[in-house]
């Protein structure tokens, strides 16, 4: 497994991607589409700016995602 | 902050591969299940057998005693394929994360009442009382859904674009991929400028409102490329905000939902020939599930209704070439455009973009490629036949069964939007908004309806011959 590159929203605690979330966070969008499907990547929830973004977005706000520290940890 | 660090999940940290993707979307188990069922069926063809008993569907009927004949002659080979079904979309929705032991049994109740739906369907006076399949699975399941409620243990069984990507896939082996050749430039053509004029239009009313860009675009590319898929493709590539991406899903289903009711209407009031309004239909809906569901409909016109010219699959198969073909495909690349103008000409936010042309192919819808690749084998294998020979083997024996299995796979679809859709949960739009993409709408339809019967009418009236 490879050390990640820079922070991304992908490896951010405040980031939340997984389909299940975003289908709930959007009402509506599993009537006629889905968090499943391809056309919507990896993009996902930014809790802190409130905006739906792509995972390899970033900013200033970066916190390193729990489970990111532990998978780190692991590798050393 | 420190309370949305807390609030926030910790889910695994997985760094996956690139090849993840093939068992993680469910546009690539619409492309296993699909392809895998066509697969079936030419080996049970080549064999000298054939897949159409386990492809069973309801037959014409005039009295309830029929229905009952029916089902006591076939009840094995429903229970069958409701079996095969629930193997094919479980393994799927397992895969996708989805509890195993919470999709079965609703797909239960999706299977009986889509079999109960497509019984009526075939009723001798259906067409008679206007009790077209799609719509009645999506009325009654609007009906149901915002009347009654829908219980939360059903909701892991209605899988909208699971299930009509997987009837896609499976459309594609009933269309020539020499058909596509002739018709898809066509429909990439008309669909071209019907998208750019509604974006703009949309896009345009947006920001004149006084709305921001980034809603301004998740509005359009909803609007004039893919709808719902559309939305959440752009709103994510230029990072809009989670209520205007809402806005912009609330406004695409509402819209896309009156659509299905009202577009077949008034091509029938305008005895439209099936090509001509699947065409229309293909050019003018928002969502490929509801535009099916609209398009199968009117081609349920032609044979019953005096004045529908045309043969009844032709709708379906000029809604899939100008909406999958014409703008599905081209999401990718409205998606990188939007971020590359988002990153570099409007005005900031809090989360900084990276516009990458790897997006194209990230976001593509991949089920289309399941489409093509399912046409290609379907042509070469009924290839060398004469019109004889396919009418009184190929036709019943392989494509007639994978057409039903396609009938199967939408009715499940119609079913699940009408359960799904619950107008109350949707977010407030407000009033710019809602006129900004009114006025695409009406655009939409307006030019959609010139190009489809005046332009390009000639060409989509041949297609339904």
């Amino acid at each position: 497994m490879k050390r990640p590159d820079s922070p991304s929203c992908r490896q951010c605690r405040y980031f939340q991607n997984a389909a299940s979330d975003v289908e709930a966070a959007l009402p509506g969008l599993s009537a006629l589409s889905s968090a499943y499907a391809a056309v919507r990547g990896s993009d996902g929830i930014c809790a802190v700016h409130a905006r739906y973004v792509a995972a390899s977005a970033h900013c200033p706000d970066f916190a390193i995602s729990v489970s990111l520290v532990r998978s780190q940890a692991a590798l050393a | 902050m420190a309370e949305i660090a807390q609030a926030a999940p910790a889910r695994p940290f997985v760094r996956r591969s690139p090849w993840s993707e093939l068992f993680r979307k469910e546009d690539w188990w619409a492309i296993w299940i699909g392809l895998g069922l066509i697969a079936v069926a030419v080996a049970l063809f080549a064999g000298g057998s054939s897949i159409k008993w386990l492809a069973v569907a309801p037959q014409k009927w005039s009295h309830l005693t029929d229905v009952t004949q029916q089902l006591k002659a076939h009840g094995l080979q429903y229970a069958a394929l409701f079996v095969l079904w629930a193997v094919a979309f479980g393994i799927g929705a397992a895969a996708l994360g989805i509890k195993i032991t919470r999709f079965l049994p609703a797909f239960l109740l999706v299977y009986l009442a889509a079999g109960s739906i497509y019984f009526l369907g075939q009723w001798d006076q259906a067409a008679h009382y206007n009790l077209e399949p799609p719509l009645v699975a999506l009325g009654l399941g609007l009906l149901l859904s915002n009347t009654l409620g829908v219980p939360r243990w059903l909701e892991p069984g209605l899988r909208v674009e699971f299930y009509i990507k997987t009837g896609i896939v499976l459309l594609g082996a009933g269309l020539p991929l020499t058909l596509i050749a002739w018709a898809g430039p066509v429909a990439i053509v008309q669909a071209a400028i019907v998208s750019l004029a509604t974006f703009g239009v949309i896009y345009a009313a947006a920001v004149r409102l006084g709305l921001d860009r980034r809603l301004a675009a998740t509005l359009g590319t909803g609007g004039a490329v893919c709808g719902v898929s559309g939305a959440i493709a752009v709103g994510g590539a230029v990072g809009a905000k989670k209520e205007e991406v809402s806005v912009a899903i609330s406004l695409v289903v509402v819209w896309a939902i009156v659509m299905i009711f009202v577009l077949p209407l008034i091509a029938r009031a305008l005895n439209l020939s099936t090509g001509v309004a699947g065409a229309w239909i293909g050019t003018s809906e928002f969502a490929d599930a509801a535009g099916l569901a609209a398009a199968q409909t009117y081609g349920g016109y032609a044979g019953n209704v005096p004045g529908i010219a045309g043969s009844p699959d032709a709708a379906v198969s000029a809604f899939t070439l100008m909406k999958v073909i014409g703008r599905d495909v081209w999401i990718g690349v409205w998606a990188f455009v939007l971020s590359l103008i988002a990153t570099t000409r409007w005005e900031r936010t809090g989360v900084q973009s990276k516009a990458s042309a790897a997006e194209i192919w990230n976001r593509f819808p991949k089920f289309v490629l399941g489409f093509l690749v399912a046409s290609a084998v379907m042509t070469l294998v009924t290839r060398g036949f004469d019109y004889a020979v396919y009418k009184k083997e190929v036709l019943p024996t392989l494509v007639a069964p994978l057409q039903a299995f396609r009938t199967w796979a939408f009715t499940f679809a119609f079913l699940s939007i009408g359960l799904s859709t619950r107008i109350r949960e949707f977010a407030s739009i407000g009033a710019r908004p809602l006129v900004a993409f009114t006025i695409g709408v009406v655009v939409n339809v307006i030019l959609g309806f010139v190009l489809s019967t005046q332009v390009f009418g000639g060409f989509w009236n041949r297609l339904g011959q």
